[in-house]
């Protein structure tokens, strides 16, 4: 129940603040503006791609692109909203006033992390809504669709863990969310090198974000890529506990 | 016959902060009803001491029983038990004075028509009425004040903690902080109340500990108006160290 009221409070903190409403409306507005660029593309070429066999449609051409392009404003956003979750609790004293609370460390983060989710999962269904919007006039590929929706899911649920667990080892909001940003840039492009040097497997690939990234957005849903999702959230979560479990013993 | 356990018993209690010793083996027992006024100048460790009491710290050395209860195994206790309001109310700066009280009546486990209650009972004793939609972060140094009181009393705590409760309040809200303290020690809330302004614990406390060095140097009962000698002890231990 602590759980639920932690969430509840952090969900009326992201309602109310300017910071959330900014950066859902800007990323909104630039996706928005992207999706009809896109679907101009689209309609022109329409013609010469439906002479194709296999040629790619209205979900290859608008609707994963335009969850590619959310993934990349997800980079900067996720660690600029999850930046104070915790350290600026800590630098105004709240933390303590949490804790003082009887509340568990488990309670606290994973309270502010459902709202974080909550706050994104928002945020991806209304990107979604573009090319839904036009369901009924196109032909959407709904498993390739829904494999993409899985793939930012996942994406948006662990950038959210990676940013709490920044922003709970930091002793200031933007320091959390620079450290945040470059831990996720280098999970991205970890295997960049390998990849010029045409290495195409190995244990670089397997860690880089991207190796598990491009599979779901190309509409394969793989268990193992599944799997690195989860688990890079659940570390970085227990990692989060454990930093504010060691508040009391830390001070 | 067993006698009654204090609610508060603090057994060598101990904290080290920035690598040096905050507060050390200090013990201290505080009954229902009683209020204790806690003195010492800057950095003796009162605050350290309030904040393990409160659960926020945890004590590196000895006990502290709520109620018989040994906090290090069920930090969860102070969420029924006990109310504190640190130093400067952390508020949450984008919240108004009403949704501070529900969320922090929720994060106490109050919900539905106990936590309507226990709202509309701490807006009428703390006079929050006209401020209920005001945004936290607005508020005056002694409207927050009211405003953390009234978060730490929103549950009933059988404890009371209170850093420095009358800083930045004006005579009239001294006197209004007095009487809800007064009020709450007539009910059977043990009140811990931390200063270093001496006519606060001759006002409402039975009982004062002085603390200096984090050391606990005097603990006693108050009785009645002896003000003169009350200071002349805290002087005596607080500049003690300068003398030598």
């Amino acid at each position: 129940m602590s759980a639920l009221a932690v969430t509840r409070l952090e969900l009326r903190r992201l309602f109310v603040r300017p910071l959330a409403w900014v950066l859902g409306a800007l990323t909104l507005a630039w996706l928005a503006w992207n999706f009809t660029l896109m679907l101009g593309s689209f309609l022109a070429a329409q013609i010469r791609l439906a002479a194709l066999p296999e040629g790619p449609g209205y979900t290859d051409l608008v609707a994963v692109p335009l969850l590619a392009k959310l993934a990349e404003l997800a980079f900067l956003v996720v660690p600029l909203l999850s930046m104070s979750a915790l350290a600026g609790e800590r630098r105004e004293g709240r933390l303590a006033l949490l804790l003082g609370m009887g509340l568990k460390p488990s309670h606290i983060v994973l309270g502010k992390y459902a709202a974080l989710l909550v706050w994104l999962l928002a945020w991806l269904a209304l990107v979604l809504a573009m090319p839904l919007a036009l369901a009924h006039a196109t032909a959407i590929d709904w498993g390739k669709l829904a494999a993409a929706a899985l793939g930012m899911a996942l994406l948006l649920a662990s950038l959210a863990a990676l940013g709490l667990a920044c922003s709970a080892v930091a002793s200031h909001p933007a320091i959390a969310a620079a450290v945040a940003l470059v831990l996720t840039l280098a999970l991205m492009w970890l295997n960049l090198g390998a990849q010029m040097a045409g290495v195409d497997d190995g244990a670089i690939n397997w860690l880089a974000m991207s190796s598990h990234l491009q599979p779901l957005l190309r509409g394969l849903v793989a268990s193992p890529d599944v799997v690195w999702f989860v688990l890079l959230a659940t570390v970085c979560l227990a990692l989060a506990i454990r930093r504010v479990a060691a508040e009391r013993e830390r001070g | 016959m067993t006698l009654p356990q204090p609610l508060l018993k603090l057994e060598q209690a101990s904290r080290r902060r920035a690598g040096r010793p905050a507060v050390q083996g200090l013990s201290l027992a505080l009954e229902r009803g009683q209020v204790l006024g806690l003195l010492g100048v800057n950095g003796a460790g009162k605050s350290t001491t309030l904040s393990m009491i409160a659960g926020a710290l945890a004590p590196d050395g000895g006990r502290i029983l709520l109620d018989g209860v040994d906090l290090a195994e069920h930090p969860a206790l102070v969420r029924r038990l006990v109310g504190w309001l640190p130093e400067r109310a952390p508020l949450w700066q984008e919240l108004t004075v009403g949704e501070h009280l529900d969320a922090h009546g929720r994060l106490r486990g109050l919900n539905g028509a106990a936590l309507k209650q226990a709202r509309t009972r701490m807006v009428e004793r703390l006079e929050l009425g006209p401020l209920e939609r005001r945004l936290a972060g607005v508020l005056s140094q002694g409207q927050r004040q009211r405003l953390g009181l009234a978060c730490a009393l929103l549950h009933q705590p059988a404890l009371l903690v209170l850093d420095e409760p009358g800083n930045a309040l004006d005579p009239v809200q001294v006197a209004a902080l007095r009487g809800l303290i007064r009020e709450q020690a007539a009910a059977g809330t043990a009140v811990i109340l931390s200063t270093h302004v001496l006519a606060e614990v001759t006002a409402v406390c039975d009982r004062v500990a002085i603390l200096h060095d984090g050391t606990l140097r005097h603990e006693g009962n108050l009785a009645g108006d002896d003000h003169a000698a009350l200071e002349r002890q805290f002087f005596a231990i607080a500049t003690a160290r300068a003398a030598a």
